[in-house]
């Protein structure tokens, strides 16, 4: 199911010709924005391959955020959803950090799972364990997908268990009937209660962007191919609104995605003109400010190159320095 | 002196004032809020490297020898210290406590874990467990138990033993940091290492010459051939580990290949040449 998008009318009036340029020549992107550093605050790399990694840490990704999300298909029973979670601050954890990437995830019982009752009520009873967890640093993704009675019931329920945990919380809004279900979604995170700049309204377009800036909710835009934002839009999201409370993210999961979303559209923003400093809030310090409001993010994990657990540098023996892996030429022939 | 006592003097190397009393409040609590202490400990902790005194590391080996704790860093000591105030008497529900940590634990966690092996409750009961750690392929998890450790040399069988020693060879991790490494050698662990040595051979890779120091009290004839092979090595390294072999292997002829390399005999009789200048 695809979005109900308007035609983009501002990207056929840029007239640099880059754009032209980058689908035709393919000019490496990364050159635009050497130096720079990113933070993709939703991704999820259970779904993708080692060599993603590889790829975000050339492109300058230096931390992200893993919503805990649906898989594909229903879990069927609990200890599914223990051990998804669990992979979440363990596995996928350790992956990340051996390409020096930071990983910090949310924890949260999806809308589409909301549907299976019965399971749902067992998970809330474990979402505490995983909340207060190191490096957790929201509840999410959470709130609607068909926008059923069961999807706000559990949507309302982990909006009170992240006040409670004092966590940030990060809204799914849906596709379909997605205006609504976007308003419905804020509609109801106040009624509870909670501070917008606590609350991260994520897959914005420029249909709901207005509405998610005018209510004080940190607005997120996802650059996914087809059924969410492309980045040529993005661009002039930016332009129109500035920079201010709004983040870019590339929602990269088991569909056709690209884990380079946010470097890719720091590139051609940079490219077409927006300045280096609004590029710099939307494509990681917007997203750090936001969900450092949990307490678990200390920036300090991802701007010094070297790990600063010193229990996983034993004098200085790079082998278990937990940390970088040996690098392979992929267009060698030989593999050794 | 306890073990509590100890851990507490370590802790006062370390932690602020504010650190020692968040802890303190700690240890008084209820059991679920001791657990829920463990997990938050980064919220109130450091992640700064301990300070040790040589006073700290001999009262510490008083209680539980070959503990090597000086590159924990200080959550993960408060974290062990954290689990020495569990209420251990009821062995049901102390163990369903420390499962359930295990069970949910993040990797900071699951390291804490691990790292407390040796001092937690019903020892015998955390063998399966531990071997689990060496079952996996998150490094500072495999770590916690391999390195430094001195429960698997305690607890794990024979099998479990060389499966350990094996994995740190594999993926080279420095083997002398694996406690009571030479006190549990065994044969089976030295003909597992000359397989393993002739498939990285075949591969045109290489062995760390240190791992021949297992093999010095198991020789036979298919392990003289590699000690053989490693003195015509042109990597020096392995010169040395075979002339270290031979001097220590109780095998006639073993000492007259050495005979033939009096320069080595010499260097190990002086200490020029040991096991520890091939550490790495």
């Amino acid at each position: 199911m695809t979005d109900t998008l308007p035609l983009n009318p501002s990207h056929a009036a840029d007239s640099l010709p880059t754009s032209v340029e980058a689908e035709q020549g393919q000019p490496d992107f990364r050159s635009y924005i050497k130096g720079m550093t990113f933070f993709d605050p939703h991704v999820h790399m259970t779904s993708r391959t080692t060599d993603d990694y590889q790829a975000m840490a050339d492109a300058g990704i230096v931390a992200l955020i893993e919503p805990a999300f649906w898989l594909g298909q229903p879990r069927t029973g609990l200890a599914t959803f223990k051990d998804y979670y669990s992979s979440l601050v363990g596995w996928e954890r350790f992956r990340s950090s051996q390409f020096g990437i930071k990983h910090y995830c949310t924890i949260g019982l999806n809308s589409r799972e909301a549907n299976n009752e019965a399971l749902a009520e067992q998970v809330m009873e474990i979402l505490p364990l995983f909340l207060y967890k190191e490096g957790v640093v929201g509840v999410g993704e959470i709130g609607f997908d068909d926008q059923t009675a069961a999807e706000e019931k559990y949507y309302r329920l982990q909006l009170e268990l992240a006040k409670e945990a004092n966590l940030p919380v990060q809204i799914h809004t849906p596709h379909r009937n997605k205006k609504l279900g976007t308003e419905r979604s804020m509609a109801i995170a106040l009624e509870h209660g909670l501070d917008p700049s606590m609350v991260i309204v994520d897959h914005n377009n420029e249909e709901t962007v207005k509405s998610v800036l005018n209510q004080g909710f940190w607005t997120a835009f996802t650059i996914y191919p087809f059924t969410k934002m492309g980045n040529e839009r993005m661009v002039e999201v930016v332009r129109q609104y500035g920079p201010e409370r709004i983040m870019v993210n590339s929602a990269a999961d088991w569909g056709i995605s690209d884990p380079l979303a946010v470097p890719k559209t720091a590139a051609l923003m940079h490219l077409k003109g927006i300045p280096e400093a609004h590029i710099r809030l939307v494509t990681y310090q917007n997203a750090i400010d936001a969900f450092a409001r949990s307490g678990q993010i200390n920036t300090a994990d991802f701007t010094d190159v070297l790990p600063i657990d010193q229990s996983q540098t034993f004098n200085g023996n790079t082998v278990l320095r937990g940390g970088q892996q040996p690098r392979i030429d992929k267009n060698d022939l030989i593999i050794r | 002196m306890s073990l509590i006592h100890v851990f507490y003097e370590l802790i006062k190397n370390s932690a602020t004032q504010q650190e020692q009393q968040w802890l303190t409040t700690k240890t008084a609590a209820s059991t679920p809020a001791l657990l829920a202490a463990f997990v938050a400990t980064p919220r109130f902790i450091g992640r700064h490297a301990i300070q040790i005194t040589e006073k700290n590391r001999s009262e510490l080996a008083d209680l539980v020898p070959d503990w090597p704790i000086e590159s924990w860093t200080l959550d993960r000591l408060c974290r062990v210290f954290l689990l020495l105030y569990l209420e251990s008497h009821d062995k049901t529900a102390y163990i369903r406590s420390i499962e359930t940590l295990f069970d949910t634990a993040e990797l900071q966690e699951l390291v804490a874990l691990y790292s407390a092996l040796p001092v937690l409750a019903y020892p015998e009961h955390w063998v399966f467990r531990a071997t689990e750690a060496v079952r996996s392929n998150m490094g500072p998890v495999f770590d916690a138990v391999a390195l430094g450790n001195p429960y698997p040399a305690a607890h794990f069988s024979e099998a479990a033993w060389n499966q350990l020693v094996l994995k740190c060879i594999f993926n080279d991790k420095p083997i002398h940091r694996i406690v009571g490494l030479d006190q549990r050698a065994n044969q089976q662990l030295a003909d597992n290492l000359s397989d393993f040595a002739h498939e990285r051979w075949a591969a045109g890779r290489q062995v760390p010459p240190q791992v021949w120091r297992l093999v010095s009290k198991f020789m036979n004839e298919t392990l003289f051939e590699d000690i053989k092979a490693l003195f015509s090595s042109p990597v020096l390294p392995n010169q040395q580990a075979a002339a270290l072999v031979s001097a220590e292997m109780d095998y006639e002829p073993a000492h007259q290949g050495l005979g033939a390399y009096p320069d080595w005999k010499k260097a190990i009789r002086d200490g020029a040449l040991s096991w520890q200048m091939l550490e790495s």
